[in-house]
């Protein structure tokens, strides 16, 4: 089906989420809580749109929501601009310090909220993105824990974790830089736990941890021990792989 | 520790009676201790992390020891205006407790909770499961005192 974002005309598949198909588009759409490895958790909020549908209005989480009719989508109209102007008020009011924010509050001119004193070092802003991405991609070694003004995230107890293998995902996914991951002389700390880091069989540059390479064979069939390469060398390989291919079908 | 797996082993090994079981290990030990969550977290084919996020979101659930007594001083705006902080004072005056805080005997423990429904006879304060209605602070330790509180004064 074909719907209307901010005037231009987008083919959509039914069910599709809309920050997708805007994206595609390339109408960009401002998110925190999201990964594109991730299926939306629509808990930060910044990426709500106005959907016109039948001459009436309404606000949606775009990350969450599907598209099921021919609609009309507004991704920055003045309504949509004034409320993450008010929701970057908020989160700026609990991490009045963060990058990320302050850059983003800045394009809304959103200020500081004068009435609230809070710690100026804190970065999170309890989307829980981490969570799901531990969840999904790691081991389930953090959740978040407490609730109301004490909620944070964290690992049982607050101890260094059984289940944590290091891989690190949940720091990646972090939109605000929260997740503190140290890497010094072949050891990664992240979350009060230290890991032996792996080399790179081609380049020879540490490229994960002893528990994430174990943690993968044990989840998978196939032995990662002649795969033992990092992204870089990996996307080399299959460069390479696909070149000869091509010139194989070529001749 | 038979006993924690007694409890937990009335329930199927399935996931949705999570909050049952840590119920039942709450009310039988006044808390959750650590190696009840670690069973369970093995029973029900949980992550651990899971299962302390729970643990610490259900004010009703405790992961430290609580009294033999939890006394419950309403908070609420009823409550509150009637003067409850009174009470909160005044039981900090005998036993030396903040809400959220055991007496070192191991027999009371206080928590303000935001409202009992019994606006009517505020300010409110419950000790297990008793009520007392428009309590004064001179009556909190006459309450304190039916339950063994303050020998020493």
């Amino acid at each position: 089906m074909i719907i209307k974002i901010d005037g231009k005309e987008c083919t959509a598949q039914k069910g599709e989420y809309l920050l997708n198909v805007a994206r595609r588009n390339g109408i960009e759409i401002p998110t925190l809580c999201h990964s594109d490895a991730l299926p939306g958790i629509g808990s930060c909020r910044i990426c709500i749109v106005e959907v016109v549908e039948k001459g009436r209005s309404r606000i949606v989480t775009s990350c969450i929501f599907p598209v099921m009719g021919e609609i009309e989508v507004l991704t920055n109209s003045k309504k949509i601009r004034d409320m993450r102007k008010t929701l970057l008020m908020l989160y700026l009011a609990r991490v009045p310090e963060n990058e990320t924010i302050k850059k983003l509050a800045k394009e809304y001119g959103a200020k500081v909220p004068q009435r609230f004193s809070v710690d100026k070092s804190e970065d999170c802003i309890l989307c829980g993105l981490c969570v799901k991405a531990c969840e999904s991609l790691g081991s389930s070694a953090i959740s978040t824990v407490n609730r109301g003004v004490t909620k944070k995230v964290s690992t049982p107890y607050d101890e260094p974790s059984k289940e944590c293998i290091g891989c690190g995902s949940c720091a990646f996914v972090c939109p605000t830089n929260a997740i503190r991951i140290e890497e010094k002389n072949g050891i990664r700390t992240i979350w009060n736990k230290d890991f032996e880091l792996v080399r790179c069989k081609k380049c020879g540059e540490y490229f994960a941890t002893k528990e994430q390479i174990e943690y993968i064979n044990k989840k998978k069939d196939f032995n990662l021990e002649d795969e033992m390469l990092c992204d870089k060398c990996k996307k080399k390989k299959a460069g390479e792989r696909l070149k000869d291919v091509f010139e194989d079908y070529k001749e | 520790m038979s006993n924690i797996m007694e409890i937990i082993k009335k329930y199927p090994r399935e996931k949705r009676y999570t909050l049952a079981m840590l119920q039942d290990v709450q009310k039988h030990f006044n808390y959750i201790p650590r190696q009840a969550l670690e069973m369970i977290s093995e029973y029900v084919n949980t992550p651990l992390s899971n299962l302390y996020s729970m643990a610490t979101f259900y004010k009703a659930l405790s992961l430290k020891p609580k009294g033999k007594y939890v006394i419950k001083v309403c908070d609420g705006t009823a409550c509150h205006i009637r003067s409850s902080m009174v009470l909160i004072d005044e039981i900090y005056n005998i036993l030396k407790i903040r809400p959220g805080e055991t007496t070192e005997d191991g027999m009371f423990s206080l928590e303000t909770v935001n409202c009992l429904g019994s606006c009517a006879i505020a300010p409110v304060m419950v000790v297990n499961d008793k009520y007392y209605g428009k309590v004064s602070p001179a009556m909190v330790r006459e309450i304190i005192k039916e339950y063994g509180g303050e020998k020493n004064e």
